[in-house]
């Protein structure tokens, strides 16, 4: 157990060095934000990914073989331990932690413990006793703690390891691959419901996801309801603004692309010439001389765009509505400004593991703190009186009182 | 209506804190000048001061059409009553008033720094919209309360030899054993409920983000904390730390769980800021 100590000690030291220090920002921003030594020292130690480097994941492992070791070890000895507390013959063999004599009837002080099974046997030497137990499942509770943390670690471990995950946006009606999972998604609808006082209430995500036999399956999801589609989870992540450009040559429509603000098109007939569409403003303002938004509504739309001509910039600026990009022979218009979605897709089979484990842990603690094993056994005496006698490990001065009460309501005379 | 509710609440939050104050202050008298009735009164005081804390909860709740246990403001008003339901309830379990005079004064600091709050109600952002958020802070306002009792009870262990040479406190307080065992008990009911209250924010944080750990500065801190208990409940087996070395674990525990609910947000930014 020392060692688990010192893992323990080892594993917050190292947690709460990691959680000052920013994690993964990229070598520059480290030299950028602390001295040069300090910079160096935290890339060094692989501080700036702490808890995927490779000593954190050594202290993991080492505390998961300790643990099972541990429990492992501990298994005949727990075993045999229950036994004797179950055991009326090993009565005599326990120290008293509370103890009374003369005690005519010790029937109410067993049930006022509650102890409801006495039985009658014999103890170790063979003397006629009364003998009863409680919770002696309470023994196991700290074996059942380790197991529960064990299964913990290692489906949050496991996950970590075998976990993939993807991202796919666009706007509703749009459809695409799930990364390499063989899979596609379509976005039938995509909606970002405002309250009256322009707050977001939800983003909610109508989605069909098509395996690559054709088989198909269709669920909403918003923010805290994500759906459960072929063994993996969709979230509704987060959103953004897309918009249709058109782009016209000579008058006729050469193209039109639905695109999401930071995306650009390229023009097909001349390559050269891009659209990046920047930023979109629903209701477009210049607040302090910059390009803002009024309120989450289309009041106003404005979109910020730059014109790039062989990777040079050659314009920027914001198109309002139906106003029109002009650049030799072509014309260039923003339109349909709607909302696109980021949903994100996992698929981590050991997430159950990990949540188990939690369970297991929670029910350990509460049996380790809340169901103290006890015994009582009653002898009795010349002159038909008794004396009684209780121990528990982990009861203390607290089963010392409940039994003086005990005594005091049942069995006054004692 | 729900105007009125919050007018009612900002009403009964202002009684509240004046009730804890009484109480507290009671306490002091009655540790100062040995009276028993005194600790009587302070007692129920601060049974009234939690029935109107109780009730001015309910009305922010009713008034803001959820669980008022979702900003800054609500959390600490929630932990003071958690702190004081827990004190109450071991106050009369262990018939331990002294208690009072030292766990009174750490909730009537957390309900003056829910004063300090901003208590405008605003409609939850989506994330914020689950019933995970109110299992989650919920179990917290029981484990912080748990916690923060078994730092008062750590620090009369304490300061236990100064208060016994007076004869009276030696009545009143708990011989060290017992002492350490209700230190203990409120340590282990505080660590049930942080764990309940990480594998709630987990759960939560699975269904609003995807990932149920993430490695957020105020994650990390609930589990520094975590494992600083574990540390303690290791070494009470291993090396039998009970009394002043429990006593000042218990004591550093909650300096942590402060960090975590207060100098997390300060000093760290991450995913809990908004909170
Ligand atoms: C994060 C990891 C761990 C957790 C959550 C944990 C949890 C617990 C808990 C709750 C208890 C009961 C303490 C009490 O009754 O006050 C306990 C006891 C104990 N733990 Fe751990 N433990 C961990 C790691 C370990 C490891 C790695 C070992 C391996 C040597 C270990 C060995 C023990 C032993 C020997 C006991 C005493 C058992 C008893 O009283 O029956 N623990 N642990």
């Amino acid at each position: 157990m020392r060692f688990a100590v010192i893992l323990l000690i080892l594993l917050a030291a190292v947690c709460s060095v990691a959680s000052i220090v920013p994690q993964n920002k990229g070598e520059q921003w480290y030299y950028g934000s602390y001295s040069e030594k300090t910079a160096s020292l935290i890339l060094f130690l692989d501080l700036d990914d702490a808890y995927h480097s490779w000593w954190f994941i050594a202290i993991g492992i080492f505390l998961c073989v300790n643990l099972l070791m541990c429990n492992v070890i501990r298994i005949p000895q727990l075993v045999k331990k229950h036994r004797r507390y179950t055991d009326p013959a090993s009565a005599g063999s326990y120290g008293c932690d509370v103890q009374a004599s003369g005690i005519g009837d010790p029937s109410g002080i067993f049930g006022r413990l509650g102890m409801t099974r006495v039985t009658e046997a014999k103890d170790g030497s063979g003397r006629e006793i009364l003998f009863a137990s409680k919770n002696a499942v309470g023994i196991w509770g700290a074996w059942v703690c380790h197991l529960g943390i064990l299964l913990l670690i290692v489906g949050f471990g496991l996950g970590q390891m075998l976990m993939r995950q993807y991202a796919v946006y666009g706007v509703a009606g749009q459809t695409r691959q799930i990364g390499d999972s063989g899979y596609v998604l379509t976005i039938d609808d995509f909606s970002v419901e405002l309250r009256d006082d322009d707050t977001v209430d939800q983003y909610r995500a109508y989605i069909t996801v098509k395996d690559s036999s054709g088989q198909s399956a269709s669920s909403e999801i918003s923010v805290n309801n994500p759906a459960s589609l072929f063994g993996m989870k969709f979230y509704q992540n987060s959103t953004g603004w897309a918009a249709a450009v058109s782009v016209y040559k000579d008058g006729e429509l050469l193209q039109r692309d639905v695109i999401c603000a930071g995306e650009y098109v390229t023009v097909s007939d001349l390559p050269d010439l891009a659209v990046y569409f920047n930023a979109f403003y629903p209701d477009y303002i210049l607040y302090e001389g910059r390009p803002a938004t009024a309120s989450g509504r289309l009041n106003n739309p404005g979109y910020l765009y730059s014109i790039y001509y062989r990777s040079q910039i050659v314009g920027m600026n914001v198109l309002m509505k139906d106003e029109k990009i002009t650049v030799d022979d072509y014309t260039i218009t923003f339109d349909e400004p709607q909302n696109y979605t980021v949903i994100q897709i996992k698929r981590d089979p050991f997430t159950p593991l990990a949540f188990i484990g939690a369970m297991v842990l929670i029910l350990g603690l509460f049996i380790n703190f809340y169901m103290p094993a006890r015994i009582m056994w009653a002898v009795r005496g010349e002159e038909l009186v008794w004396s009684v006698c209780g121990y528990s490990p982990k009861g203390g001065s607290i089963f010392r009182d409940e039994f003086e009460k005990a005594i005091r309501e049942a069995a006054p005379e004692a | 209506m729900s105007e009125m509710m919050i007018q009612a609440e900002n009403i009964l939050f202002t009684a509240v804190m004046l009730i804890y104050f009484a109480a507290m202050v009671l306490y002091f008298v009655y540790v100062a000048v040995k009276k028993e009735a005194l600790a009587r009164t302070a007692w129920i005081l601060q049974v009234a001061g939690l029935v109107l804390h109780t009730a001015a909860l309910i009305c922010r709740g009713i008034g803001s059409g959820r669980l008022p246990l979702t900003n800054q403001y609500e959390f600490a008003t929630s932990f003071a009553w958690g702190l004081n339901l827990v004190s109450l309830i071991f106050i009369r379990r262990f018939s331990f008033h002294v208690l009072g005079a030292f766990s009174s004064p750490v909730s009537f600091l957390v309900i003056g720094y829910a004063a300090m709050q901003s208590r405008e109600v605003h409609a939850l952002m989506p994330a914020l919209q689950s019933r995970w958020l109110g299992f989650h802070v919920s179990t917290a306002i029981i484990a912080y309360g748990a916690f923060g009792v078994s730092f008062a009870v750590g620090l009369i262990f304490l300061m236990r030899d100064r208060f016994t040479a007076r004869g009276f406190m030696d009545q009143h307080i708990p011989d060290r054993e017992t002492l350490d065992m209700i230190g203990y008990r409120s340590v282990a009911l505080g660590l049930l409920f942080l764990t309940f209250t990480i594998v709630t924010g987990a759960i939560w944080a699975e269904r609003a983000w995807g990932s149920y750990w993430s490695w957020d500065p105020k994650e990390t801190w609930s589990l520094i904390t975590w494992i600083i208990y574990m540390i303690y409940l290791h070494q009470r087996v291993r090396n039998g730390w009970k009394g002043r070395s429990a006593a000042v674990f218990a004591v550093i525990g909650f300096i942590c769980v402060i960090f975590t609910y207060i100098g997390v947000n300060t000093f760290i930014p991450g995913i809990h800021s908004y909170k």
